[in-house]
């Protein structure tokens, strides 16, 4: 097996190429390799939630997803869910809803949410879709008034 | 013992703050300063720093609970590549003690493992993989020691000894009345194993070491509490406290996790960045963090209550035995506040408390919001609701009948509440959102396999420090008035996600009379502030806030006389809101503050004040329970409404309603974020916490294994909160971190009850306890029984066995 292998995947909107060792983690070279580190390990396991990141658009724990298995695909971070420079929708109506307290867990529960509203359904689909992120501040009551705020104000937006 | 409390006292219990002459931000919900860089991903936590030539730190633990460490060999783990230092205790500078309270823990031990996750020696590396690698190389030859892990069996004479000088660690009492159970009609007695709890914060302990040669450091620490981290750094390296500096870090999550226990990763880094010349970071990861940190100590609580046919409580008679594992920690403390709080808010004319400390060689109790109330008030509720059934009232009339208010506010300490006393106010809100009546008048089929149960439960909470931690309770501040009118605000306690930076901007922008958004709080550290105590007992916004108003007022001395002179008035006159110093009466005359900062910076004027904040000096006998152990109450009611699964044993919390006395409401999305995780925390506690320890080891030490509730399981939650003018901290507020938590477990437990129509004197409500509750009633009783040759049963668990 090489020493290191090159990876490269579309980071946020724009084509990076890493030298890894071929057992790095995703979440590593997010966070190491690419200086992001709004992606956080909470548990290493993939239980908690807090290195969600999307794969192709797909929330995954990056903790379990080797680096080598993202190349050639598109990742995107916490820092990648901004729009022209401003929050995502979701990021600003945890803001306003006051859905964010230690904010450990927040990236993972941001990145999650803006897949869950890209996805659509109704508020039971949403509860249960944003089962894998695990808070233990908020008793998740303020961030699932945001994520129904976001997707009630997408439905809105949306052209007829 | 006070038998009058002294009119000045009841006056004096807020101080207002000052004039305010619009409404301000107080109670608001302006945007939390901390909210938009966290939910960007740009905040960074201590595992996010990086330093050059950083060194990462890793423990040898031992994986047995009880043994004599007969040798200690180091070798394979120093000839792991990478591995720059492994210590042992001689190496270390100063004392090898971390022992909070009592001198019964060494960072390292040298002769005797007492529990699972005792550190034999530590290592630093280049990498976090080889220092880990190298950890578990340390070989030691450890013989094993009977071990004791039933607290109380612990306490019976002629057992293994956890320390030389005995299992009990300290008695509590509270003694009140005359003993005996004249004119109780009914008496009822139970025997309560509550579990332990994981506080499960989402970010892993984790600290940053930065020597300077050998003369001083700096520590960079998620924490609750810097100054105690500040303490065991300088007593581990033999430094004075003022070559030791610590900067808490944002902090992800605390519930009490981060009180005591981050002392111990912070003591092991500042040894190896001393012995290196290098910063070493070391962030625990999630198993080494689950097996190795304190947690909610278990409780076995024995009651014999008597009430007369009236339904009015008569006697109460409490012995409650607290397992403080391998080391005492705090938990002295912790059985203070357990002890005075094991009746509830009920009036009770007689009261016998005994709380005894054991050690055990279980994972060692810690700090965890509530703080030893939570067990003793799902004891007492859970008597309460067996003797209403026993006088054939409905829960919330015999509540009624025994609940402290006005008229009897005398505590089991013989302490008088200040009025208003909120109970009344509590219970009736949380029932009527609850739907207490409807629910109760509506039909439910009895063979259904799903039922449900609506129970109610009360605390009343002790804010602030016990009078044994008095000599803890004050704070300090530091208001800086920029050249801008912005303003830097630096205090003694910590952001932990609570919204401590929230509610000290609202405190300090209120006083001000500048928009919030104008005051920036940063992070406590140690060089900035005075020692301010801990952040625990729900006094974050309380002891800050206090030294805030004191720190204006101080500033106001130099900030009135020059926006006097700008506006041609008395100082006297001089009244700042919304953003503007203006005259008394006449607000169109006015100039901004920001004007009045430049003219003050022009004018060289210091524009620093500092604030202090010391709480006012109680009596209590700690011998007796008798006197002041807090400075006010606060009084929380949950109602909780609840699906039982008989078959599978499986309990759905659906709703909690929580009704919150809170003085007055300093940042209303904040304190609503306490509510709400306070009821979710404490309905995971009820329901599926459970610590399971196979002789002293921790079984379950992940996510996967040790569940919280997810936001699938969180129930819908309903607040009602109630104002008053009586007592409290800056503005009136009192606390609300711990009454978030403390009876919510309760609730669920005796709408459980009620469900099921069987008593369940275990927690947590897991489906084993269930189904072993119903007993034969459980439709496939004999699977139950079949399973018992193979589990531990509920009741062992609860025990931590």
């Amino acid at each position: 097996m090489p020493e290191r292998i090159t990876v490269t995947l579309t980071l946020n909107g724009a084509r990076r190429s890493f030298e890894v060792a071929p057992g790095r983690r995703l979440l590593d070279l997010v966070r190491e390799d690419a200086g992001l580190i709004g992606a956080k390990e909470g548990c290493g396991a993939g239980e908690c939630g807090a290195c969600m990141v999307l794969l192709d658009g797909a929330p995954v724990t990056s903790c379990l997803v080797l680096a080598a298995s993202a190349d050639g695909h598109e990742v995107v971070t916490v820092e990648g869910l901004a729009r022209g420079g401003a929050l995502h929708p979701f990021q600003e109506a945890m803001v306003t809803h006051g859905g964010v307290q230690c904010g450990f867990c927040t990236p993972g529960i941001a990145v999650t949410g803006a897949a869950v509203l890209a996805r659509g359904g109704d508020a039971a689909d949403r509860t249960r879709l944003l089962a894998g992120n695990l808070c233990r501040c908020t008793g998740y009551a303020k961030v699932m008034e945001a994520l129904d705020d976001a997707a009630a104000k997408e439905t809105a937006d949306a052209p007829a | 013992m006070p038998r009058r409390e002294p009119r000045s006292t009841r006056r004096a219990a807020a101080d207002p703050g000052p004039r305010t002459p619009d409404p301000g931000p107080l109670g608001g919900r302006h945007e939390r300063p901390d909210a938009r860089a966290k939910v960007a991903g740009s905040t960074r936590y201590v595992g996010d720093l990086a330093l050059p030539g950083m060194l990462h730190a890793a423990a040898a633990v031992a994986p047995v609970a009880s043994a004599r460490v007969a040798a200690l060999d180091t070798a394979a783990a120093r000839a792991v590549d990478g591995v720059e230092a492994v210590l042992t205790a001689a190496e270390i500078p100063g004392a090898n003690l971390v022992g909070v309270i009592f001198p019964d823990q060494p960072l390292l031990v040298t002769d005797r493992v007492r529990m699972v996750g005792d550190r034999l020696a530590l290592v630093a590396a280049r990498t976090q993989e080889a220092a880990w690698q190298a950890a578990r190389l340390v070989k030691a030859t450890l013989e094993p020691i009977p071990a004791v892990h039933d607290p109380v069996v612990a306490l019976a004479p002629g057992g293994p000894l956890v320390h030389d000088g005995g299992n009990l660690v300290r008695t509590f009492q509270v003694v009140r009345g005359a003993a005996g159970r004249r004119r109780a009609d009914v008496v009822v007695e139970a025997l309560y194993h509550v579990g332990g709890q994981e506080h499960a914060y989402l970010e892993p302990q984790g600290c940053l070491a930065i020597p300077e040669g050998r003369s001083r450091i700096t520590i960079i620490a998620s924490c609750q509490c810097p100054f105690y981290v500040q303490q065991a750094v300088a007593r581990v390296l033999g430094l004075p406290l003022a070559a030791v500096r610590v900067e808490q870090a944002p902090t992800g999550g605390g519930f009490g996790g981060k009180e005591d226990y981050p002392s111990e990763p912070a003591a092991c880094a500042a040894v190896l960045a001393f012995a290196t010349g290098r910063p070493v970071h070391f962030v625990l990861p999630r198993e080494m963090d689950m097996q190795g940190s304190t947690k909610r100590h278990a409780m076995v609580i024995r009651h014999r209550w008597g009430a007369d046919r009236d339904g009015r409580l008569r006697f109460a008679e409490v012995d409650a035995v607290l397992d403080a594992g391998a080391y005492a920690g705090i938990s002295t403390v912790v059985a203070e506040r357990a002890n005075v709080s094991a009746i509830g808010p009920y009036d009770v004319p007689s009261v016998r408390v005994t709380t005894r400390i054991a050690y055990t060689n279980n994972l060692f109790g810690g700090a965890f919001r509530g703080f030893g109330a939570p067990q003793v008030t799902w004891a007492a509720e859970a008597t309460v609701d067996r003797l209403a059934r026993a006088a054939g009232l409905d829960p919330l009339e015999f509540r009624r009948r025994n609940l402290l208010d006005d008229r009897r506010r005398r505590i089991c300490t013989g302490q008088l509440l200040r009025r208003p006393v909120l109970t009344r106010e509590c219970l009736d809100r949380a029932a009527a959102l609850a739907g207490w009546d409807e629910f109760h008048a509506r039909p439910r089929a009895a063979d259904a396999p799903t039922r449900e149960g609506m129970g109610i439960a009360l605390a009343l909470y002790g804010c602030n420090l016990h009078h044994g931690g008095q000599r803890l309770d004050r704070s300090s501040a530091v208001v800086i008035l920029q050249a801008d009118g912005s303003v830097v605000v630096r205090v003694g306690l910590t952001e932990i996600g609570q919204g401590n930076l929230a509610a000290c901007q609202t405190i300090a922008a209120q006083a001000l009379g500048v928009d919030p958004a104008a005051v920036q709080v940063w992070q406590p550290d140690t060089t900035t502030v005075a020692d301010s105590g801990p952040t625990v007992a729900s006094r974050g916004a309380h002891a800050s806030g206090m030294a805030i108003l004191d720190a204006v007022r101080r500033l106001r001395t130099r900030l009135d006389p020059v926006a006097a002179e700008l506006l041609g008035c008395r100082r006297e006159q001089v009244e700042l809101a919304a953003g503007r110093a203006r005259v008394a009466g006449a607000p169109d005359r006015s100039v901004a503050v920001a004007e009045v900062a430049v003219t003050m910076s022009a004018r060289r004027i210091e524009a620093i004040a500092t604030g202090w904040y010391r709480s006012k000096p109680r009596r209590f006998d700690p011998a007796t329970g008798a006197g002041e152990p807090y400075e006010f109450y606060a009084v929380a009611c949950h109602v909780a409404r609840v699906a039982v699964d008989r078959e599978l044993g499986v309990v759905r919390v659906e709703e909690v309603s929580a009704a919150h006395d809170v003085g007055r409401v300093i940042h209303r999305d904040a304190l609503e974020g306490q509510i709400q995780g306070g009821v979710v925390q404490g309905a995971g506690w009820a329901t599926t916490e459970r610590l399971a320890l196979d002789h002293g080891r921790l079984v379950n030490p992940s996510f996967t294994d040790y569940l919280i509730p997810t936001s699938a399981d969180a129930p819908k939650i309903n607040i009602a909160i109630v104002e008053s003018d009586g007592a409290g901290g800056p503005f009136g507020a009192k606390g609300v971190g711990e009454p978030a938590l403390i009876p919510a477990a309760a609730a669920v437990r005796n709408a459980v009850v009620e469900a099921l129509g069987v008593e369940i004197d275990t927690l947590p409500l897991t489906p084993p306890a269930i189904v072993a509750a119903l007993g034969d009633a459980h439709p496939f009783a004999w699977v139950a029984m079949e399973e018992e040759h193979e589990h531990a049963s509920p009741e062992t668990v609860a025990r931590g066995r």
